[in-house]
C-alpha cells in the first residue's frame, strides 16, 4: 500500500516513546470542538454526525489497541472475549479517563450484548449531541482491531437521585456464536 | 492546567486528518481545511491563553511572537518553540518547533507529499493573533514529515489595526 | 445589594450575551428596542474609555480625543457610579467587553469580572463546540454558572 520514501529509516526504526507526554486537556477540547463542527458541516442530522464521530473514534481505537497491547501487555493482545472486555473496561478506560469504568455487565435480554457504564469522565452532553459517540467509536475500533467486530453505541441513562446521567457503551457482537466457539478452542 | 495523555490527542488529530483526506480527496483542500479549523481554534483559544497567562495587552508583534513560542506552545502542547530569523523591520520571524506533538507516530506516504500535516498550527496562530488585532500570514516552510531537518513556521505581520467605533454617528 | 443587568460585547460592538435580573421596565416593553439598548451601552463605555484616557493626567503623551487606539492603550475605567446604579466594566486584551450593573452600594467587582471572563466564559463558552467566536450565544451551563456566582457574591438571592 503506502510506501515510505525514507526506505529503511522510517518511523518504525525510531524508538517508541514511553508515553508519558501530556498535553493540555483544553488543547484536546478545542480540537474535539473543531472536529464536531467540521463533521456537523458535512452531515444533515444528528445521527449522521454521531456516525462520523464514531468513524474518527474508530481510527483512534484501532491504533490505541496497538499502542496499549505493545506497552501495557508486553505485546500480547487478548484473544478471549471476556479478557478483551476486561481490557476495554480497565486498561483502555484507565488510559482514556485515568480510572477504570464503573461497571461491565452482560445484557439480561441478549447474550451477545455487553455494557460498560460509567459516570462522568466521558465529556458532558452538548445540546442534542452525544459526544460519547466518539468514545463508542474508540471502543469499536479497539474491538475491531482485536478481532471482535461489534456494533457499539453510546447512551445516556438517567440515574434516580443523581444530577448527571450515566454513560452506557453498548456492544453488540457480530458472529457471537463463532466467538464463543473460538473461545472454547483456546 | 488539566492535562491529557498526548497520544490520545495525537491519534485523534491523525484520525481527523485521515477523515479529511477521505472527504476531500485533494491534498490542497485538506491543507486549506486544516488551516481553517486551526483558525477557528485560535479564535477560541486566545481568551484562555490571555486569561491564564495574565496577559494584559499585546500590541507589539515581537512580544506576541515570543509569547506564542514560549508561553502558548508550553501551555497547550507542553513544548516550546524557538523564535529566530527576524527581518530588519521586525515584521517577520520563524518559529522552530523541535518537538511536534501532532506528528508523533506519523509518516507520510509519497502520495501525500503535498500534505501540510500540521497546518492546523498555522491556522491557530493566525486566528489567535487576529483576535488581538494583528493580521498575520503563517505557513510551514520546513516540515520533518516532508524530510526536512526541522519544523519551521514562517510568521509575517500584514497589518496591525486599531479599534474603530463600529457605529455611524447620527 | 442586587445586580441588574449583564452584557458581553464583542470587538465589533455586537452584543453576544445579555441577561437582566432586574429592570423595572424591560427594554422590550419600554421605549426603544433591544438593539438600541445595546448600541447605547456600547457607546457609553466606548466614550467613557476614550474620554478617561484623553484626560489622563499621568500620561505625558497626551491623547487626542477620538484618536485611534489599540486595545489596552491608555488607561481604562473599571466602574462608575450613579445615584441609581453602578456600572462595572472589564475589557479583555482580545477586546471582549464585560458589563455588569449593580446597586450603587456594591464595592469593586474588578476581580469578579475577571473571574467571569477567565473561568466562566473561557470554560463554558469558548470551549463549547457550539460556540462560534464573535456570535451571540445562549448556553445553559454558562447562564447557570453566572447565576450561581452572582449568588455567591451576594448580589442575587
Amino acid at each position: 500500500m503506502f510506501q515510505s520514501k525514507y526506505g529503511s529509516t522510517g518511523i518504525v526504526d525510531k524508538p517508541f516513546r514511553p508515553g508519558k507526554q501530556e498535553v493540555a486537556l483544553s488543547a484536546f477540547a478545542y480540537l474535539f470542538s473543531e472536529l464536531v463542527q467540521y463533521c456537523q458541516s458535512r452531515v444533515s442530522n444528528i445521527s449522521e454526525l454521531e456516525r462520523k464521530l464514531d468513524e474518527v473514534g474508530h481510527g483512534v481505537g484501532l491504533r490505541l489497541l496497538e499502542v496499549l497491547a505493545y506497552r501495557e501487555r508486553g505485546q500480547r493482545r487478548e484473544t478471549r472475549l471476556l479478557d478483551m472486555l476486561k481490557f476495554v473496561h480497565s486498561t483502555l478506560w484507565r488510559y482514556l479517563f485515568g480510572r477504570q469504568a464503573r461497571d461491565l455487565e452482560q445484557s439480561n435480554t441478549a447474550e451477545d450484548e455487553y455494557m460498560i457504564s460509567d459516570t462522568g469522565g466521558v465529556p458532558r452532553e452538548m445540546g442534542h449531541l452525544n459526544p460519547a459517540a466518539f468514545v463508542a467509536g474508540i471502543v469499536r475500533g479497539t474491538l475491531d482491531g482485536a478481532g471482535f467486530p461489534a456494533r457499539v453505541t453510546a447512551h445516556y441513562v438517567p440515574v434516580p437521585g443523581q444530577p448527571r446521567p450515566k454513560t452506557v457503551i453498548l456492544m453488540k457482537f457480530q458472529n457471537y456464536q463463532a466467538i464463543m466457539q473460538r473461545d472454547k478452542q483456546q | 492546567m488539566e492535562t491529557i495523555n498526548a497520544e490520545i490527542f495525537t491519534l485523534t488529530y491523525g484520525s481527523m486528518v485521515r477523515q479529511l483526506i477521505a472527504d476531500y480527496e485533494d491534498v490542497e483542500e485538506v491543507n486549506k481545511q486544516l488551516d481553517k479549523m486551526g483558525y477557528s481554534i485560535g479564535q477560541r483559544l486566545i481568551d484562555e491563553f490571555l486569561a491564564k497567562s495574565k496577559t494584559q495587552r499585546c500590541a507589539d508583534f515581537r512580544d506576541a511572537a515570543e509569547k506564542i513560542a514560549k508561553v502558548g506552545f508550553r501551555m497547550f502542547l507542553n513544548v516550546t518553540a524557538a523564535v529566530t530569523g527576524w527581518n530588519a523591520e521586525g515584521t517577520e520571524c520563524s518559529l522552530i518547533l523541535e518537538d511536534n506533538p501532532l506528528a508523533d507516530f506519523v509518516e507520510l506516504p509519497e502520495q501525500l507529499a503535498g500534505l501540510k500535516y500540521s497546518n492546523l498550527l498555522c491556522g491557530v496562530i493566525r486566528g489567535a493573533l487576529e483576535m488581538v488585532n494583528m493580521e498575520v500570514e503563517c505557513t510551514f516552510v520546513r516540515d520533518v514529515l516532508q524530510g526536512d531537518d526541522a519544523n519551521e513556521m514562517r510568521l509575517k505581520l500584514l497589518s496591525s489595526s486599531t479599534e474603530t467605533y463600529p457605529f455611524k454617528d447620527e | 445589594m442586587p445586580c441588574f443587568t449583564f452584557y458581553i460585547f464583542n470587538r465589533k460592538g455586537a452584543c453576544q450575551y445579555y441577561h437582566e435580573w432586574q429592570r423595572l421596565k424591560p427594554v422590550r416593553s419600554g421605549a426603544g428596542s433591544q438593539e438600541e439598548d445595546f448600541k447605547l451601552m456600547f457607546g457609553l463605555f466606548w466614550s467613557m474609555r476614550a474620554l478617561s484616557s484623553a484626560l489622563d493626567p499621568k500620561n505625558p503623551a497626551k491623547q487626542q480625543m477620538g484618536a485611534p487606539q489599540r486595545i489596552g492603550d491608555g488607561c481604562s475605567f473599571n466602574s462608575f457610579r450613579t445615584s441609581a446604579y453602578k456600572l462595572h466594566f472589564l475589557e479583555s486584551p482580545s477586546g471582549l467587553k464585560f458589563v455588569l450593573t449593580t446597586d450603587p452600594s456594591v464595592g469593586s467587582l474588578a476581580e469578579a469580572l475577571q473571574y467571569i471572563y477567565a473561568s466562566l466564559f473561557v470554560e463554558l463558552v469558548a470551549k463549547n463546540p457550539l460556540y462560534t467566536p464573535g456570535e451571540p450565544f445562549l448556553f445553559e451551563p454558562f447562564s447557570a454558572a453566572l447565576n450561581k456566582y452572582m449568588r455567591t457574591l451576594g448580589l442575587l438571592s
